[in-house]
């Protein structure tokens, strides 16, 4: 989805794990998802920049769609639809 | 889909390495794997109740003239200490501590009482050799 898109999109639950380090954002990200049902859409608030690459990999390899990341200032939010 | 099977020998009771250990635990959890881990020498050492989370009783692996530094960023990064790392991945997975046997005696430990209450039972080195030959990763630490 295009960032225009992503932010247009209804999300169920918002994440916020900026201010904490890796492994903190994946943690939070897998705690949270467990509280939305199929098909529904979470968004994780991260400053990390190891999160951005290993959360969208992490979502793939447990059966969930990643949406794409949108890039705001001084933080990035990661969209995953759960699987 | 069964869950993949990590074994970890933590045999290090360095604060530096039980964090690393910590981290890739936490890796672990976030990917439903199934993690025994088996508690060696020094590491026994860091799970009596008495050591633990203190970082004054905690050495550094390596360049022990860090640890100040170390212990700051941790801080400002908000990283969990070793302790909270372990307990939060015993509650995202299925997680088993189990304490050596020869290893809790060297430091006074002889119960399961005399450690901290993440550890689950007492065990000989069998039950790690039979682990780590059915494990999907296999770690020392």
């Amino acid at each position: 989805m295009t960032p225009d898109e992503l932010t247009s999109v209804t999300v169920n639950k918002t994440v916020d794990a900026r201010g904490t380090a890796c492994p903190g954002p994946l943690l939070a990200a897998k705690k949270a998802i467990g509280e939305i049902s199929s098909g529904e859409i979470m968004e994780i608030l991260s400053s990390d920049e190891g999160t951005k690459q290993d959360v969208p990999k992490w979502a793939t390899k447990k059966g969930h769609e990643y949406l794409g990341t949108v890039e705001e200032s001084g933080f990035f939010k990661i969209y995953l639809k759960k699987g | 889909m069964e869950n993949k099977k990590m074994t970890l020998a933590l045999f290090s009771g360095s604060l530096d390495k039980l964090i690393a250990a910590g981290i890739i635990l936490s890796g672990a959890a976030a990917d439903d794997m199934d993690v025994d881990i088996y508690v060696l020498l020094q590491g026994a050492r860091a799970f009596k109740k008495e050591i633990g989370d203190d970082p004054d009783q905690l050495a550094m692996a390596e360049n022990p003239h860090l640890k100040e530094e170390f212990l700051k960023s941790l801080e400002t990064l908000k990283v969990n200490t070793w302790m909270e790392f372990f307990k939060e991945a015993k509650e995202l997975t299925n997680v088993k501590i189990h304490i050596c046997g020869l290893a809790g005696k060297i430091w006074g430990g002889e119960k399961l009482e005399d450690f901290v209450n993440l550890a689950d039972d007492i065990c000989g080195i069998g039950e790690y050799i039979t682990s780590a030959q059915e494990a999907d990763v296999h770690l020392f630490i």
